[in-house]
Parts: C-alpha cells; structure tokens; sequence
C-alpha cells in the first residue's frame, strides 16, 4: 500500500449554467459558469492531519465534495487510497467518513441512535456490531445522554459530534472533517482536538483532511496546511514555514521587575534575544514577563488574499 | 461483502428508519384507515343505484363495487410503484438527507429498491384493506387464482415504477415540475378503467381518445387482475394483457435506469443534488 492516502492531481471544477443552451435558445440572460477549482494538486500522506484554509467561497467545500464522491470534477484526478472518486466511486466511499456542519442531513423526528444505526446498516455493518460501535462512539464523543434524544431536540454542539461520529462509523482510514468544532464550547472543542490527534497516531492510522475557519486550532492540530484562494492553492507547507514565508521576524515584548516595557523586533534564530536577558540581569533586575508576536496563519492567509485583490484589480 | 448479499439488511434499514418515522405520526395512521372505510362504504351505497342496471358487454362491472374495489386497490398500489421513489428522493433532497445516504458504499439500484421498500409495505395494507373492508363488511366475493392476480400486481408494479424512476431522474434534474407525474396519475383515473369500462371512453370520446388508455401499462395490469379475480380466467385467457406488460417492462427497464444514472450524473457536475 502506497503511503498516499489521497491523491489529488491538476483538479478543476466549473459549476456549468443550467439549462445554458434552453435559456440562451429563449435569449434569457445567462450567468457566467462558476470556477470553483483550478488546477489543484497536492497529496495527503497516511496518517496525516491535513489542513485546508481558506475564505468563503475559496472552494474548501467543494474540494471536499469531490473527495467524498459528492461531486464530479470537471477535470483532473482525485485518488483515494489508490480509488479513483469518478470510476470508482463505491470502493472510495468505503474508505471515506465526511462530516460536516450540516445540520440538515440527518432526520430530525429519528433520536441520535436511530439516526446512526441507520447509517451503520447501510455501510453493512450488522446490527449487534454496530449498535456496539455506536455505544463506543457516545461514549467517546460524550454523547452518552443525547443517544435517545430525538435530532431535533439536541443542542447545535451535540448535533456536530453526532456528525462526527457518524462519519467514523465503519471506521474509515480516511476523514473528511468540515469545521468539526464550529459550535462546540472551548473544552469541548479541546476535547474533540484531542480525539483527532489520537485517530491520527492509532494504529492502523487515520488520515485526516481537516477543514476550519479558527486558524489557532489548524496551527495546532495540522501537520500541514493548504491555503485556498478563489479555487488555487496558493502555498502547501507546516504551519511554521508558511508563517516565515510572511514574515521571518517577531516582535518581543519584556518586562522588568521595575516595570520597564521593552520591545525591540528579531530576526528568527538570531541571538538578540539572548543579548537582551543578559542585559536586563547585568543590570540586576528580573524578567517578569516575554510576550512575542509572530505572524499567524491569518497574516499569511491575508496576504494571499490581498495579492488576489490586487491581481484581479490589474 | 458484495452489494448483493448485503441488499437485504440496506432494505431493512430504509424500512426500519421509514416505520420508526409512520409511527412518530400515529394520528395519521388512524385517520387514514377511518377514510378507506369511508370510501369503500360510499361506493357501496353508489353501487345500489347501478344494481340490476349493468350492460351484459360489460362482464367485469356485473358487481361494480367490486370492480371499484379492485381498482381503488389496485390503483393505490400501481401510483406507489410509480411515485414512490421520485417523492423519497425529493423528500431527502427536501430533507437535506440525499448526500448522507449517497455518502454510503450503496449504489444506485439499491437506492432505488430500498428507498420505496416501506411505501409498498404501507400501500399492500392500505390496498388490502380495502378488498378486506369489502369482503367483511359488504360480502364482496372475489374468485379465481390469487397467485395470478398477484403477478399481474407485481408485473404492473415493475413496470410503473421504471416509469417511477424516470420521473425520479426528472425530479433530481428539474426538482420540480414531473410531467410523468401528471399524465400517468391524472391519466390512470381518467383512462384506465378504474372507475368506468375504457371502452366507454371511444363510445362517447372518440376512437382517438379512447386509445390512449391502450398506451398506460395501469389499464392493462387492472384488466388482468380483474379478468383474474372478478372473472376467474386462468393464465390462458389472459396471455394478452402478460405480454403487453412485459413489452413494457423490456423496453422501460434498462431506459430508466439508464436516465436515472445520467441524472445522477449531472446533479453530481452540477453540484446541485441537495438542492430542491
């Protein structure tokens, strides 16, 4: 088995104009064809938690479609675990778990458990094991409580890990999370960061493409990131060398056990900050405080977006 | 596992999720045995005013409320076949639940069966209640092989519901607007003799007319069952309306399915398989 558990080469997708010809025939005003994706490539290692970046619009969730088999692309090749998602699209959808913030895929009068044995019947699964496995998956999302609540009735945070665990239901190598913490609660949250880094260090592991607007959590959980810009992926590299690509400087911030406010800006691995503690103590006082500020993945995400602006403005 | 061995526990998860959902709504349940009780007493009161009135031609009507039973029955389960499943994919689009489902390792024909599972279960007790009703509380008598009527329920029902799938394809493409919907349900009622002989239909319409109800596979699949359960003919003297409906099913068959995929298809290009 290949180390590659997705593969994706030179993908493009362009919604077509429904009906283009029919309305066209009636001259009817016809709107533009919308360029979703252009030409992305890059590739998901085994195991590997995978970052994808980007504004509304940029075309996350239609690349995530296409993984899941949702949607053909218009061009290119999508692989998954060595599948093609066009040609075989069954075998890819057995490799794959996709959840996203949509509320309204599940039936809203059946409870949590209904919901999910149904699901678990169609991935094949037999009763006695799945009903099992959902128990394990309550209990590992903290669902335990919602099980016999009806969809409708659980809270919006409750109705994400039900997402959650649903697409981890037949145990997928591969998961596709779409935001999985947006309505979660801070430790909440932290807990369901927690499981991802797990699933991605169990053995066998599970490869993760993982897609958020709260840009801290890619940089703690990511092993790399994509940012996606307006269909085009602009960079592909770990969180740290994306954020150098921005800025290879930190501003730092000391403070004195007099009170003194010292800020001065360093070139990264240079040793001015050395220089200055030895400063502060030959002169007999204490550190109380460092404060750095680096480049975020939201500088870097911003520059993308503003050498977009600029370039569609040319 | 292969998809085939793993068909029946599919349909059993569409059935099991379809009945947990009927009972979250049991008043409804009730009240729509209370309204086939309703009407089959109706037609037994209406049928009063035709007693000892029957053309001699017209050999199927000699007791014209079990005529009208067969084909309220019959017609209930023919409109599944043919409804069901473009009303379960609009429904999931409606829902949002489409993608879910389609998320899963199933594929299309097994969408197609499971999906509509449960509004046959519904559709076989509702129709048969109304035979049932029939029997026990107007002493209508049926004869002739059960099995045979049978088949020509199955036959019609495969039949409609090829038609069933395309309206299904169209549903999923145009979301709204099914033309099959309205000429073979208004058209059922009106031409395939549910409630009168068709052959009234070119006495008093026109020959032009009248042949349309020659081309809906529910005038040929009601004139079996009814030559079958109200006439008592064998399979030799029904061998005409069998073959008719089996030239329906070869041609409309792979052609649905074909289209169906093709929609599917599109809907995926489109992006447009949750919308409605």
């Amino acid at each position: 088995m290949s180390d590659l558990a997705i593969s994706i080469d030179n993908l493009s997708k362009t919604y077509p104009v429904p009906f283009k010809r029919v309305r066209t025939f009636f001259r009817r005003p016809v709107k533009e064809p919308v360029e979703a994706l252009r030409e992305v490539s890059f590739d998901v290692h085994t195991g590997e938690i995978f970052g994808l970046i980007g504004r509304n619009g940029a075309g996350k969730t239609t690349l995530t479609k296409i993984v899941a088999t949702l949607v053909q692309p218009t061009s290119g090749t999508v692989t998954v675990r060595g599948h093609d998602s066009v040609n075989q699209d069954e075998h890819v959808r057995r490799e794959i778990g996709l959840a996203t913030a949509e509320e309204r895929s599940f039936y809203w009068r059946l409870t949590a458990e209904q919901n999910l044995l149904f699901f678990a019947r169609l991935h094949g699964l037999a009763d006695r094991f799945a009903k099992q496995r959902i128990k394990d998956l309550f209990a590992k999302l903290e669902l335990d409580e919602a099980a016999r609540r009806r969809f409708g009735e659980l809270s919006t945070g409750n109705k994400q890990r039900l997402a959650v665990a649903r697409a981890m239901l037949a145990s997928p190598p591969v998961l596709l999370l779409d935001e999985p913490t947006r309505s979660l609660d801070p430790l909440a949250a932290e807990h369901m960061r927690d499981m991802i880094r797990s699933l991605a260090q169990q053995d066998p592991p599970v490869t993760i493409l993982f897609t958020s607007h709260n840009l801290a959590e890619v940089e703690t959980l990511c092993a790399r990131v994509a940012i996606i810009s307006r269909g085009r992926i602009r960079a592909i590299d770990t969180p740290q060398k994306l954020r150098d690509l921005t800025s290879e400087s930190e501003r730092v911030h000391i403070t004195t056990s007099n009170g003194e406010k010292i800020s001065f800006t360093r070139q990264h691995n240079d040793d001015s900050l050395d220089e200055m503690i030895r400063t502060v103590q030959n002169r007999g006082e204490r550190i109380i405080d460092i404060e750095t500020e680096r480049a975020t993945l939201l500088d870097v995400l911003e520059r993308y977006e503003t050498t977009d602006d600029t370039d569609r403005s040319v | 596992m292969n998809a085939l061995k793993l068909l029946p526990r599919r349909i059993f998860a569409f059935v099991a999720r379809d009945f947990r959902l009927f009972v979250s709504y049991r008043m409804q349940f009730f009240l729509r045995i209370v309204s086939v009780l309703a009407v089959v007493t109706t037609l037994f009161f209406i049928s009063k005013i035709f007693a000892g009135f029957t053309d001699p031609q017209f050999s199927q009507w000699r007791d014209p409320l079990a005529t009208w039973l067969t084909g309220l029955a019959v017609l209930n389960y023919f409109m599944t076949g043919f409804s069901s499943l473009a009303n379960s994919i609009r429904q999931e689009q409606m829902q949002g639940t489409l993608e879910s489902v389609l998320l899963t390792p199933i594929n299309l024909p097994t969408v197609i069966v499971a999906s509509s599972a449960w509004d046959f279960l519904e559709t076989t007790f509702f129709s048969f209640l109304y035979l049932f009703f029939g029997r026990v509380f107007f002493g209508v008598q049926f004869r002739g092989s059960f099995f045979l009527a049978f088949l020509f329920l199955l036959l019609t029902t495969v039949v409609l519901s090829c038609l069933g799938i395309l309206s299904a394809s169209f549903a999923m493409v145009f979301k709204r607007g099914d033309p099959f919907g309205i000429f073979i349900g208004a058209g059922s009622a009106l031409f395939s003799g549910v409630f009168f002989p068709t052959q009234l239909l070119k006495t008093y319409a026109g020959p032009k007319l009248g042949n349309i109800s020659l081309i809906l596979p529910t005038t040929h699949g009601l004139d079996g069952i009814r030559q079958v359960l109200i006439e008592g003919h064998g399979l030799a003297q029904v061998t005409q309306p069998l073959v008719v409906l089996l030239g329906f099913l070869v041609v409309l068959l792979p052609f649905s399915l074909w289209v169906f995929g093709r929609a599917v298809r599109r809907a995926k290009r489109e992006g447009s398989l949750i919308q409605y």
